[in-house]
């Protein structure tokens, strides 16, 4: 934020941002809006809990909120909302009186508060936080500064909401986030971490789980990642794969699925072949151990076979069977793409 | 069945009725008078509710159609919900399992693979096309925040000689109907169930409740649980490295802490899937076979 006295000054202010890095971003908007005098600093904020929307607000704002709320936790006023009725403006009002709040401010507040509910549900935000909420000397409630938190799961209902992909992505990241907004279909991500073992996994439950579980023996992921079941389009899962393949630093990969699997085993392993093949991976230099089970198994099994080094485990073994045999392959000192 | 007449919902009737489940209507708006696998379709919920003894209804909408779904179905009285759908928005999810609670209907999920009870029924996709390959008949209850990994677990204990008592895929979203401590309770309950396992993920406070549970002791069978995703904690908090769900929002969130509060409450935690029959052993429960060591289970032992 820069306090400017003049247009002239805005102006100038405004040419030095423009086209700036700040924190991984390109400045190429700024924002220009009046000054004002705050008399009181108020908090705001609509989240989640695990059973569903609540209201959280301080008669106190701004940027020593978290000491605020640390050192006089009463002062902070929680509240669910149910939301078939919303969050009316007597209950807002009861909620800031609640606070502290007195005097001819609390009806305009608890307009604005409602209507910023309005906002945080018909916009699908999962959080709306305003700090400060402020109050001019002229008793005026004014939004100084919002935050709001997108709902991703909502993203087909609102056109409106432009891609976004986080700052410090690197390429291979960034490529498959550009993929997963613009091809239909499951989500995938990819997220690089700083291991050696390429984890290609559904994302939930056993993703967390294998991960885990070479770490506790002593292993290091190169990246955890969220695979879409296999559909008739497989892009997703091959932008997984190239990122996973073109990173430098994996030496062994893991394709570990659970054992119940609707999704075809041989269309992840035909695109896996596909890309090593693009690639040219000669596997013999990249150990894979696949377990991986299911409808078009004997397929998949097929395959593969006659490709060094790829080891399909039985469908005796348990994820953690392959857990260990992927670290110990990993270690292997005569092994790596990029040697 | 609401949504039968589509592809997976096809599949999984097919399937659930093969294995004993009873399904007496299905439900499409505008393909009322069809049938599908001889179950009989219906315009409306209400209508297949009029026609037929419903008690329980599976949702196949789409993740943007499950709001109206699941509210039509609570509108016919229908006293169990199993929403299937992964993706559904979170203020729809907040208002459906609001108005579940508020009516006393049950929800599971959403983003749901079923509840199977093996040798008995099963409803959803839970158990795939062979479920005696994983499921087989027994008293351990299971609940797990994931569909695949309840599996896993099912798959843990068949090999240990046990076998399920009913196994239910919760739900991975941040807000389910049902929540873990509520289908311990159930198993608390049910005669049939000796034990209980559940699989936790890092978000939101479901493992801090069970724990609350068994320390108030409305939960007093043993239970076993295995929280995935300490990994996470090696990372900057606010990182995502699964569904939204499992994102890390406060230090209590944490599979580490999950696992200290479950210990501390008197439940047994896990760090592997195969140490789960010898805490099952250690609570009491008989296990009938040794745990098999096997290192090596690959097709080619040798690495080449």
């Amino acid at each position: 934020m820069i306090p400017v006295a003049s247009p002239q000054a805005a102006a100038d202010a405004t040419r030095g941002l423009l086209g700036r890095m700040i924190d991984g971003h390109r400045v190429d908007r700024v924002y220009v809006e009046q000054m004002i005098p705050i008399a009181t600093e108020l908090f705001l904020s609509f989240t989640f809990d695990g059973d569903g929307p609540c209201v959280m607000l301080c008669a106190r704002g701004g940027v020593e909120i978290e000491t605020i709320v640390a050192t006089s936790p009463d002062s902070l006023v929680e509240r669910s909302i149910d939301p078939r009725r919303g969050l009316e403006s007597w209950h807002a009002l009861d909620l800031w009186f609640e606070a502290g709040v007195r005097g001819r401010a609390l009806r305009e507040l608890a307009s604005v508060t409602s209507r910023l509910y309005q906002v945080f549900r018909s916009g699908d935000a999962e959080m709306l936080e305003v700090n400060p909420l402020a109050i001019d000397a002229d008793g005026r409630v004014l939004v100084v500064g919002a935050m709001v938190g997108l709902d991703a799961n909502a993203f087909a209902r609102h056109p409106e909401w432009p891609a976004v992909t986080a700052a410090d992505a690197n390429p291979r990241e960034r490529r498959v986030a550009e993929i997963d907004a613009s091809v239909p279909g499951g989500e995938c991500r990819y997220v690089e971490l700083d291991g050696d073992i390429g984890l290609l996994v559904g994302g939930g439950g056993a993703g967390l789980y294998q991960h885990d579980r070479l770490v506790a023996i002593g292993a290091r992921p190169a990246n955890h990642c969220v695979t879409p079941p296999t559909g008739t389009d497989s892009r997703k899962l091959k932008a997984v794969i190239e990122a996973i393949l073109d990173n430098p630093r994996v030496r062994a990969l893991l394709v570990g699925f659970n054992f119940a699997q609707m999704a075809r085993a041989d269309i992840r392993v035909r695109s896996l072949l596909e890309v090593l093949g693009e690639k040219r991976i000669d596997t013999a230099r990249l150990p894979i151990v696949i377990r991986l089970f299911g409808a078009g198994e004997a397929e998949a099994r097929a395959a593969v076979a006659g490709h060094p080094s790829v080891h399909y485990m039985t469908r005796e073994a348990s994820l953690d069977d392959a857990v260990r045999l992927t670290a110990a392959l990993a270690r292997s000192p005569t092994i790596g793409v990029g040697s | 069945m609401q949504g039968i007449t589509g592809g997976q919902a096809q599949v999984d009737t097919e399937r659930a009725l093969r294995y004993g489940a009873c399904i007496v209507a299905g439900v499409t708006p505008g393909r009322g008078g069809e049938r599908v696998h001889e179950v009989p379709v219906f315009d409306s919920v209400a209508q297949a509710a009029a026609a037929t003894r419903v008690d329980a209804t599976v949702i196949y909408a789409p993740p943007l159609a499950v709001r109206d779904a699941a509210l039509e179905a609570i509108d016919a009285a229908v006293p169990l919900l199993v929403v299937m759908a992964e993706g559904v928005p979170l203020h729809d999810v907040a208002l459906i399992v609001r108005a579940a609670r508020e009516t006393g209907v049950l929800l599971v999920g959403c983003n749901t693979n079923g509840i199977i009870s093996p040798g008995k029924s099963r409803i959803g996709g839970i158990g795939g096309v062979d479920p005696s390959e994983i499921y087989v008949p027994g008293r351990i209850g299971i609940c797990s925040r994931s569909g695949g990994m309840a599996a896993e677990l099912a798959l843990t204990l068949k090999r240990s000689g046990l076998g399920v008592s009913t196994c239910v895929s919760m739900g991975g979203d941040r807000i389910t109907g049902l929540r873990m401590a509520d289908y311990a309770r159930m198993f608390e309950a049910d005669e049939g169930t000796e034990a209980i396992v559940v699989f936790g993920e890092p978000g939101t406070d479901n493992e801090q409740e069970l724990a609350g549970a068994v320390s108030r002791r409305e939960v007093t069978k043993p239970v076993v649980a295995l929280v995935a995703g300490a990994f996470q904690e090696r990372y900057p908090a606010g990182r995502s490295f699964g569904h939204a769900a499992a994102l890390i929002q406060s230090a209590a969130d944490t599979a580490s802490a999950k696992r200290k509060a479950l210990e501390a409450a008197g439940a047994r935690v896990a760090e592997a899937l195969e140490d789960i029959p010898r805490l099952l052993a250690v609570a009491g429960v008989a296990v009938p076979t040794a745990i098999q060591s096997r290192r090596e289970g690959e097709t080619d032992a040798s690495p080449a």
